[in-house]
């Protein structure tokens, strides 16, 4: 069943309300449609934490939704500042994960505002390469380093100071 | 496992729904200009308003930097309140343009000292006013104050960005409350010691603020 914008927008004015049974349709809708939107982004092993997160602080954030605005919007705006968290996150502690295959998913234009690939090229090519190779594609560091040619701390540095400039990036968009 | 979790979690979260009432952008507004109102009048109150302002004789040029500061300040906290809405798309920006033009103050003030260079009387009156920028920025505290519990309490998705313009809006806010209260025409003071409350506040804002704001 495709998830469209009225009803969405209908299911969350219920749910404002206090209407439970529209609110857990809400919720469910929400689940598919953020798997889908985060699918592009991250590895598969992050996404069903990161859809949790999502719909906690859709619940905690609930009374910011205006009902005079579309729903989708919204919803993608509080999504991305939980994947900015994350990517934070992820600098922070340097996780360099070696299962960070990713995984297709339909193109909405939502999505594309933010597509990923619209956002590494804004990167210099050594970090965007490192990202791409780690992050994305699932190869070790010292995989990386042998596609990439840059040595295994540079190619450590370069996720670093990319997935930094990558969370200032979606900020700003 | 997973996909168990996410189902309890939904129903965790649909079990323990009450009706919200929606956040509304004018009524947050309602607060701020009364944190505007509300310290102005105390300041006045307390310190009394320029001499002119009763005839409203106030020269053109004070008055000029006071609606150019009062329109960045609203800009500012307009935009500020909108961040509380997040929202794919929507624009944030509006304060840019106000605060841009703000930059005729500093602007002008370098012609008109550079132009009084010469030695003249005013020149050298001019002193170190800085108890009127430390008065710009404790004034705007009411503004700054309705910004932060309004987006605290919302969903700013930067709230870096969100630093910047609470300080900003404040900042403006008390430099509009400071040139109620001072009785000096001379542009290089405006620019100086109440337009100044502008920079500071902002930056006072970026420093102090984002981690606050985070949610």
């Amino acid at each position: 069943m495709s998830i469209d914008e009225p009803s969405l927008a209908r299911l969350m004015a219920a749910s404002q309300r206090g209407d439970r049974a529209a609110y857990r349709a809400l919720l469910g809708d929400c689940r598919k449609w953020l798997t889908r939107y985060f699918a592009r982004r991250i590895a598969p092993h992050h996404i069903d934490d990161l859809v949790q997160e999502t719909l906690v602080s859709m619940h905690r954030k609930l009374a910011t939704w205006d009902s005079g605005r579309a729903f989708l919007p919204w919803l993608a705006a509080i999504a991305r500042y939980r994947w900015i968290d994350m990517l934070r996150r992820q600098r922070d502690e340097a996780e360099l994960g070696d299962n960070d295959a990713a995984v297709g998913a339909e193109d909405e234009a939502v999505h594309a505002k933010l597509s990923i690939d619209h956002l590494l090229t804004l990167l210099p090519p050594g970090q965007a390469q490192a990202i791409t190779l780690v992050k994305i594609e699932g190869a070790s560091i010292a995989e990386a380093s042998q596609i990439s040619g840059q040595s295994e701390s540079l190619v450590k540095v370069n996720i670093h100071r990319g997935l930094k400039k990558l969370a200032e990036l979606i900020e700003s968009e | 496992m997973k996909d168990a979790s996410i189902d309890d979690l939904i129903d965790g979260l649909a079990s323990e729904l009450k009706p919200v009432r929606p956040r509304r952008v004018v009524r947050g507004s309602l607060w701020v200009a009364a944190g505007w109102l509300g310290v102005g009048a105390l300041l006045v109150g307390l310190f009394g308003r320029r001499h002119d302002l009763a005839t409203g004789a106030m020269p053109p040029l004070s008055m000029l930097a006071f609606w150019l500061l009062a329109a960045a300040g609203v800009a500012a906290a307009w935009s500020a309140l909108r961040m509380g809405l997040p929202g794919v798309g929507r624009d944030y920006g509006g304060w840019r343009w106000a605060v841009g033009a703000l930059l005729a103050l500093p602007l002008a003030a370098l012609f008109v000292f550079f132009g009084e260079a010469h030695g003249s009387a005013d020149t050298a009156r001019r002193g170190f006013d800085i108890h009127c920028l430390a008065q710009g920025v404790v004034s705007g505290l009411g503004v700054g104050a309705a910004l932060f519990l309004w987006l605290r309490a919302s969903a700013p998705t930067s709230p870096t960005r969100a630093g910047w313009v609470i300080g900003i809006a404040a900042g403006a806010a008390g430099a509009t409350i400071i040139a109620l209260l001072c009785s000096s025409d001379d542009l290089v003071h405006i620019t100086l010691w109440h337009a100044s409350a502008v920079p500071v506040s902002a930056i006072a804002g970026r420093l102090i603020l984002p981690r606050f704001l985070r949610w």
